[in-house]
């Protein structure tokens, strides 16, 4: 079972990333998170393989937190996903640089998503991770 | 700069995060409900750019420096928008939501001042997405057109921003800031440190130390803090020195004071400042961090504005019709532990059964009180406090404000009176109408008032009480007052009353949310009110609410609006008339009384009865319903309803009881009932009609009967 | 599936033909061809109609209904209906031949149609399930009656298939 964590502010994007997700030939219990604080909170309660989040967020913005998990020992080997708008390029760049595995552009192909996702879980449960 | 309040919106609870297992139904394509979804969010994004773009006119016409927070708000209003229209593919709206967003983030990326005609165009923008939203629903001639002129102003808007400045960048390497904490900033948020360092003020970092498991209440604070003292540019999470049970936060925040000014300060005992920038950018003497305590923050004046932060932050947003859902599921068990009485009663009756029917009535007392429990909590959540209404109100009247030559001043007293979602979510409309009425109409241009001897300014005063069962809702202006002259000409004019009669000051007054009067022009300009006020009654009255309207010429009018304070559950009154039994909501019943036939007065066609001295209106239900009734002669019950200021006694032959009941509507295609506000199910007695108090209060009232 | 029975419905038919009309709702895994229409054959008198069975919820003996006050006299009552509060109609006067005259063996016919709208109608007793293969029916333009929308032929007799949303939509008759 693959536990998935959404952070994004818009409730209509997000139960449309959670569909998108929940589409997956490989079985997943997904996880939604409104804002930064709410995945901050979230981290430390569950197990996850996988964090899928939005950029830009008031407070505590995607790039941020993406900085937090890949400085933190316990979630640094965490694949994450970036789903952003195209504009920022400055952005998407900052993202890779702070250690993103992917970057997604809003509005979000469901397949592109499912792709990309189930590509980095398998990746991770594979025994010879690293190539 | 002063405190501002973040939108935040989120469930902030501990409870474990919502999840959802993979199911192999359902596509990720939208549909019905995704659609309602779209459409009550698109809604409520459309309405705070609305809003906060008039606040931003206001602003940059203060000549003050424009709030960078509310410019990041619209841009982040517009993004949101454009993400949600492209995924439903919505073409044009996403298309034109783009360019707006275009101008926005120019805008506040300095690379538009708010004097470029991009900016004029934000209104028109916004105003077609409105449009534009609206048509998804109703298909019309015009949204062909609509469509047309999006397509239109996107191209303009794209044209005029072009190639917009980029400001060359102040040297961000220079300062004392972690290269990890720079490159977490968004492009934005290095806009906002440039700017704030181009301004001259100082930068500090902010570090604190929380709880990993419960940090949002410390942080919050902190920020809070930071906001009183300058601009919060960013929030950057890092793990505590021991990553498993803390977490830091670092504030990156721009200010106008200087060391002193600012460790001293309340808010900050818990962290550590360290310069940026505009000092020596070395760290400046400061308290010690303590990061469990953030519990014990400081006596300051700032809780009390905190306190009413962390109540915007600790709501949930709910859905009505889960809402609704809840109710009706409470109201079903209250009729199944009605029905486990009754099994209980049945055993104790009997003696082989009485031990049994004496632990069933035990365990039916403890269900009993469990379940108004709940019924009480599930009534508490949804119940949602006046305030929002207000701000709404604010900013109708800051709209009109604008566009009409009138000073107004609007106040608002009783902002924490709470209403029923439901009945709050349908009273803005009105509500709205009646104050726009009293801007447009009822209040005289500075120049007359002056002339009247009044203040140039006028003031109009929204003020909201709980009244027993019932919320009362004042709207008072002090403008030209209503014509009771001219309306009742009118009325005589349209045939809705006769010269013969001789109607009250008030009576007359109401006369105005009747049909036939409140769409003449002519009334409207002289009389102050009117309007529409028949449909804001009908809107009123379907809620179980009335209207009433009370005026002195030249000086002002107060328009009065009642309302049940909750729709659901409800504790009836049953009642008998010849063989059929009809339900009273209990919050309308003042009284009941034993009514002798010889104890019936009359006085104008009416008949009345003594009630401690002054005179109560009656109404026999059975002449109400046109029920064949046997006897004018035998005693009757007179059930006292109250609805507002007015009073009614309503007579029937039996009072049969109390229940509990949810007010259901009647489903069909006869929909045209007059004084009845829906069934309820009884058992085993089946459908039950609920009447419509005030419907028939009102009627009564207003009805003039031939001698 | 019954037969073409043509049984003017007694109490035992009637039980199996609400579990039809039912199972037709619930799609018991049959793979209707699309050329075949499911209808609730009923009647009014010796006259037949029907309806379609995918708005038929369910069938309900006539019992006591609460009267509403200034209403329609085509309007009888209302039932409470698992949960629901329903308007019940005379079928018969609302097609214009008259008012019925009610005792227990009418039957209320209990249809939803769209957004939500519910109705009963009383009619004189239900039938059957008929399966009426799309050859079977023709338009009913050139008729007088405006919520007939077309006609089936079940051996030699006509059966009039009514328009459910054109029966409720008239507020004022």
């Amino acid at each position: 079972m693959h536990r998935i964590l959404i952070v994004e502010d818009s409730p209509t994007m997000r139960s449309l990333l959670s569909a998108s997700l929940e589409e997956m030939p490989l079985p997943t219990k997904i996880f939604e998170a409104e804002n930064g604080f709410e995945a901050l909170r979230f981290l430390p309660r569950e197990e996850f393989d996988l964090v899928v989040t939005d950029i830009n967020m008031p407070d505590i913005n995607g790039l941020e937190l993406v900085s937090f998990i890949k400085k933190n020992e316990r979630y640094a080997s965490l694949p994450l996903v970036i789903v952003s708008t195209e504009g920022s390029d400055r952005d998407r760049e900052k993202g890779m640089a702070l250690g993103a595995d992917a970057y997604l552009v809003k509005p979000v192909d469901p397949e592109s998503l499912r792709e990309v996702v189930a590509d980095l879980l398998t990746a991770r449960s594979a025994p010879s991770a690293e190539g | 700069m002063a405190a501002r309040r973040s939108k935040r919106k989120g469930a902030q609870s501990s409870d474990p995060p919502s999840s959802k297992t993979s199911a192999s139904d359902g596509a990720a394509a939208p549909n019905d409900s995704d659609k309602r979804e779209f459409l009550s969010e698109a809604g409520e994004i459309l309405e705070s750019m609305l809003g906060d773009l008039s606040e931003l006119r206001e602003q940059d016409r203060a000549s003050t420096e424009v709030d960078p927070d509310l410019i990041n708000r619209i841009f982040r209003s517009a993004h949101s928008f454009k993400g949600l229209a492209g995924m439903f593919e919505l073409d044009e709206i996403s298309e034109l939501s783009h360019r707006l967003e275009d101008i926005l983030d120019g805008l506040r990326l300095g690379k538009i001042s708010l004097d470029s005609p991009a900016v004029a165009l934000l209104d028109e923008g916004v105003s077609l997405l409105a449009t534009l939203t609206a048509g998804l629903d109703v298909k019309t001639a015009s949204s062909a057109s609509s469509e047309g002129k999006a397509r239109e102003l996107a191209d303009r808007i794209e044209r005029v921003i072009s190639s917009p400045v980029t400001l060359p960048g102040e040297d961000l390497d220079g300062l004392s800031l972690d290269a990890s904490l720079l490159g977490a900033l968004t492009e934005y948020e290095e806009h906002r440190l440039r700017e704030s360092i181009r301004r001259g003020r100082h930068v500090v970092m902010v570090d604190a130390a929380f709880e990993i498991l419960d940090f949002e209440e410390g942080l919050v604070r902190l920020s809070e803090a930071a906001r009183e003292v300058g601009e919060l540019i960013s929030t950057l999470p890092s793990p505590g020195d021991s990553p498993e049970s803390e977490i830091r936060f670092s504030l990156l925040v721009a200010t106008e004071l200087d060391a002193g000014e600012l460790s001293g300060r309340a808010g900050f005992e818990i962290a550590q400042i360290q310069w940026v920038s505009g000092q020596t950018a070395s760290p400046a003497p400061n308290e010690e961090a303590s990061p469990t305590s953030e519990e014990e923050a400081s006596p300051a004046p700032d809780r009390a504005s905190l306190g009413s932060f962390r109540s915007v932050g600790e709501t949930v947003r709910v859905d009505i019709r889960k809402l609704d859902e809840l109710m009706n599921l409470v109201g079903e068990l209250v009729i199944q532990r009605d029905a486990i009485g009754g099994v209980a009663q049945k055993l104790l009756g009997e003696t082989q059964t009485i031990r049994i029917g004496s632990e069933l009535a035990k365990t039916h007392k403890m269900l009993d009180r469990k379940l108004r429990e709940l019924q009480t909590g599930v009534l508490d959540v949804r119940m949602v406090p006046l305030r929002q209404i207000f701000e709404k109100l604010s900013r109708v009247v800051r709209r009109l404000r604008r566009d009409l030559d009138k000073e107004v001043s609007l106040e608002f007293v009783g902002a924490d009176t709470e209403l029923d979602k439901l009945i709050v979510e349908r009273l803005i409309d009105p509500l709205v109408h009646v104050v726009r009425n009293a801007f447009d109409h009822a209040l005289e241009s500075p120049s007359e008032r002056v002339q009247a001897g009044k203040d140039p300014e006028g003031c109009i005063r929204v003020s909201a009480f709980q009244r027993g069962n019932h919320v009362v809702i004042e709207v008072r202006d002090d403008g030209r007052g209503m014509d009771a002259d001219a309306i009742l000409r009118k009325a005589i004019e349209r045939g809705l009353i006769s010269e013969k009669d001789s109607p009250s000051h008030k009576e007359i007054l109401n006369l105005v949310c009747e049909a036939g009067l409140s769409t003449a022009e002519s009334i409207s300009s002289t009389s102050g009110r009117g309007v529409g006020m028949d449909i804001v009654q009908s809107n009123l009255a379907e809620l179980g609410g009335m209207v009433d309207l009370d005026s002195t010429r030249g000086a002002g009018t107060t328009v009065t609006i009642t309302l049940p304070i909750t729709l659901a559950i409800i504790q009836a009154l049953l009642v008998g008339v010849e063989e059929e039994t009809f339900a009273i909501p209990l919050n309308s019943v003042l009284e009941t009384l034993v009514v002798e036939p010889g104890e019936i007065g009359h006085s104008e066609g009416r008949e009345i009865l003594n009630l401690r001295g002054e005179p109560l209106l009656l109404r026999r239900l059975s002449d109400e319903f046109e029920i064949e009734s046997g006897g004018r002669d035998a005693r009757q019950f007179a059930v006292v309803l109250g609805l507002g200021e007015h009073r009614l006694g309503l007579l029937v032959d039996r009072l049969e009881g109390q229940q509990d009941t949810v007010i259901k509507p009647i489903k069909g295609p006869f929909q045209k009932f007059r004084g009845i506000a829906g069934a309820t199910e009884l058992g085993h007695r089946g459908a039950i009609l609920v009447i419509d108090v005030s419907s028939i209060v009102g009627d009564a009232v207003r009805r003039r009967e031939a001698a | 599936m019954s037969g073409l029975d043509g049984g003017i419905g007694d109490a035992s038919d009637w039980e199996g033909i609400a579990r039809e009309a039912a199972l037709g709702l619930r799609g018991d895994g049959r793979v209707e061809p699309a050329s075949v229409r499911e209808l609730l054959v009923f009647h009014l008198d010796a006259t037949a109609y029907a309806l379609p069975v995918d708005c038929v919820r369910e069938i309900v003996r006539l019992r006591e209904l609460t009267k509403v006050p200034r209403a329609p006299s085509w309007l009888l009552g209302i039932l409470a209906l698992r949960g629901e509060v329903v308007e019940v109609i005379d079928l018969r006067s609302r097609l214009g031949l008259g008012a019925s005259r009610l005792d227990r063996s009418n039957r209320v016919v209990v249809c939803r149609g769209a957004e939500d709208r519910v109705s009963g109608l009383v009619v004189d007793g239900v039938t059957e399930v008929y399966r009426a293969s799309e050859d079977l029916l023709r338009p009913a333009s050139g008729l007088d009656v405006t919520m007939v929308s077309e006609i089936c032929l079940r051996d030699d007799q006509f059966v009039s298939l009514l328009d459910f949303e054109r029966l409720l939509g008239l507020e004022d008759v």
